[in-house]
């Protein structure tokens, strides 16, 4: 009788300090059980994640509370003070991708976020705030000159738009006295990612008046923004460009329709190798600039460009350094999702102050990562590198399969599109090398580009370490359909673990997120001989989630 | 003095209160339900019944200016 009760009160014990090591640590990785959490087919959770104290309390006072905050004080801060919110609930009321893509931010954070501690939870939160920040100042811009809503008819003549893959530095002559806003980055491209619902309604007004549903769907949601006059009137003037395919050409022609503005064509040339079309493509961009000076009345200012350049060439050496961590130690503290979105983001927008500030604080985390050996990601099994164009709405995967099988994402081939600095010492190389970050454009450099830059992969997986690729498969891409076969030949050859990972880029209802996971699993069971770090990750619904 | 203090007193129990139901939203992820249930059908339906222009009656020209720069 005794014997049990010394026993029952050790039971107690431990479980009591099992109990108090969860509350202070979090649960170990294995059992977190974090496919429990969810509320069936919302994501939505039941509760969020305990994750330990420590790093609960900085999710809830630094990423929660902290970005609800800013989303008040960016609005009011790009917004022109106490009248930014009243016109940020007018374009809420008035565009659909702004209201419905906006207020779940949160949970966006969330799904990339999810099982993520320490310094690696710091590190990825910064990269999703600078996003959410420069996000706000777009958006308010458009609203500020927007004039279906009455906006100020001065701010609207000092804004130019542009497809959303011109690069934003060839806009920087003017940064001092005009802005410039993509078309498509917010309405299109962060909807995707924040809220999947949303880019559904464009991708079937496309196809509601007649146009054939099988280019990619990127075209036809680009198209249907316009089609469901949904685009703020904020521009005198615009610049379109052919990316990343004709399929983006016959939206241009769709958008000039539509908007019926002054515009000028600037597209980049898919064979860039060619030292003629270096040549053409700079006086392009000559061009473009004369087209701006014409339409706005406002002179060409050098130095501006120079001085815009020359930062943005400082974002470029930190991306080198992280780049340089990531491919050669175990501390780099950056999630899969994170280093992607947040590379394309900032190489295509160019030049920003809140690029800068981010990239300072994410300096200070690596550097103490790598000073004292913190690996943020223990459990890794495969260090995977990303190839092709990911799926929009499934861009946080790489935090579940993390968290699922211990396959760590490392980097991806968006984030290496831009790998270079552009020279300043003379108008010719300047120009020189801004054609060639202008035509190494997302989807271009490597996707369609020419058959050995999509190969380029070999080498950069030698040179980040990596083991395995996940292949992303744009069933939609006519250009990457093409080299399908001669990747299956190369992986079978070279004996790499690849996993294609079908996807119709913004379209959820093509391949789900749940058959992408089931493709995953199959792979890791069936081809790796591996066991799930957290099983209750292999299935789950969330077909109705954001 | 007496007033102040008391004054400073209710501001602490209010702000420790507010600290800890929004504790408690963030926990339940009662943001994300209040938004998935209430807020985004709200929003859909009245982006649905908008009236919109129609794109198509439109027409489509070219008569603005050549912007060519081949000098």
């Amino acid at each position: 009788m005794s014997e049990k009760k010394s026993y029952t009160r050790q039971d107690v014990m431990n479980k009591v300090k099992s109990l108090a090591s969860d509350f202070w640590n979090g649960k170990p990785h294995e059992e977190r059980r974090l496919g429990d959490l969810y509320v069936d087919k919302t994501g939505l959770y039941k509760h969020r994640e305990w994750r330990g104290f420590k790093d609960t309390m900085y999710y809830f006072n630094m990423i929660w509370l902290y970005n609800y905050g800013h989303m008040i004080s960016d609005i009011m801060k790009y917004g022109g003070g106490l009248k930014g919110p009243i016109l940020f609930a007018r374009g809420v009321w008035r565009y659909r991708w702004l209201g419905q893509s906006y207020l779940p931010v949160m949970h966006w954070f969330d799904r990339g976020l999810e099982g993520m501690r320490g310094e690696g939870l710091k590190a990825s939160a910064w990269h999703y705030r600078a996003m959410v920040s420069e996000t706000i100042r777009q958006f308010m811009r458009m609203l500020q000159a927007d004039q279906n809503l009455g906006g100020d008819p001065e701010i609207w003549k000092k804004t130019l738009a542009h497809d959303e893959t011109v690069w934003g530095g060839i806009f920087y002559p003017w940064r001092d006295r005009m802005d410039d806003v993509p078309l498509q980055m917010i309405p299109y491209f962060v909807t995707c990612h924040v809220n999947n619902h949303v880019v559904l309604n464009y991708i079937d007004a496309a196809q509601s008046i007649g146009l054939p549903g099988d280019p990619c769907p990127m075209c036809q949601a680009e198209a249907g923004i316009f089609i469901l006059d949904d685009v703020p009137d904020y521009f005198p003037a615009v610049v379109t460009s052919n990316e990343a395919c004709d399929g983006s050409v016959g939206t241009s022609v769709l958008q000039d329709w539509m908007m019926n503005k002054p515009l000028f064509a600037m597209p980049q040339p898919m064979q860039f190798d060619d030292p003629l079309v270096q040549e053409h493509c700079a006086r392009e961009i000559e061009e473009c600039w004369k087209f701006i000076e014409e339409q706005t009345g406002e002179k060409f200012n050098c130095e501006e460009l120079v001085k815009h350049l020359e930062r943005q060439n400082e974002l470029q050496r930190f991306e080198w350094e992280k780049w340089e961590v990531a491919a050669n130690t175990d501390y780099y503290p950056i999630n899969g999702v994170s280093q992607a979105l947040y590379r394309i983001y900032q190489s295509q927008d160019g030049d920003r102050d809140i690029w800068h500030e981010t990239d300072a604080r994410v300096k200070k985390i690596l550097e103490k990562c790598v000073e004292n050996k913190i690996n943020s990601y223990p459990l890794t099994r495969h260090r995977v590198i990303a190839w092709s164009c990911a799926p929009l709405y499934y861009s946080h995967w790489c935090t579940w399969a993390y968290n699922c099988w211990g396959l760590n994402c490392i980097i991806n081939m968006d984030s290496l599109m831009f790998d270079m600095t552009i020279r300043t010492d003379s108008y010719e190389n300047m120009l020189q090398d801004m054609a060639l970050y202008h035509e190494w454009a997302p989807m271009r450099r490597m996707a369609v580009g020419g058959m050995h830059h999509i190969f380029e992969l070999w080498e950069y997986m030698e040179r980040f370490h990596c083991d395995m690729v996940m292949m992303y498969d744009q069933l939609q891409c006519k250009g990457m359909q093409g080299v399908h076969g001669l990747f299956e030949d190369e992986f079978r050859a070279r004996n790499i673990h690849a996993i294609w990972m079908p996807h119709a880029l913004p379209d959820k209802r093509t391949v789900s997120r749940s058959e992408i996971r089931s493709i995953v699993n199959d792979y890791m069971t069936t081809i790796m001989h591996e066991e799930p770090l957290d099983p209750t990750l292999l299935e789950f619904d969330d077909s109705e989630g954001w | 003095m007496r007033a102040l203090l008391k004054t400073l007193k209710i501001l602490f129990f209010l702000c420790t209160g507010l600290y800890i139901i929004l504790f408690i939203v963030f926990f339940f992820d009662l943001d994300g339900k209040a938004l998935f249930y209430g807020v985004e059908p709200f929003l859909s339906n009245h982006y649905d019944r908008m009236k919109r222009k129609d794109p198509l009656e439109k027409i489509y020209s070219t008569d603005t200016p050549n912007y060519e720069y081949n000098d």
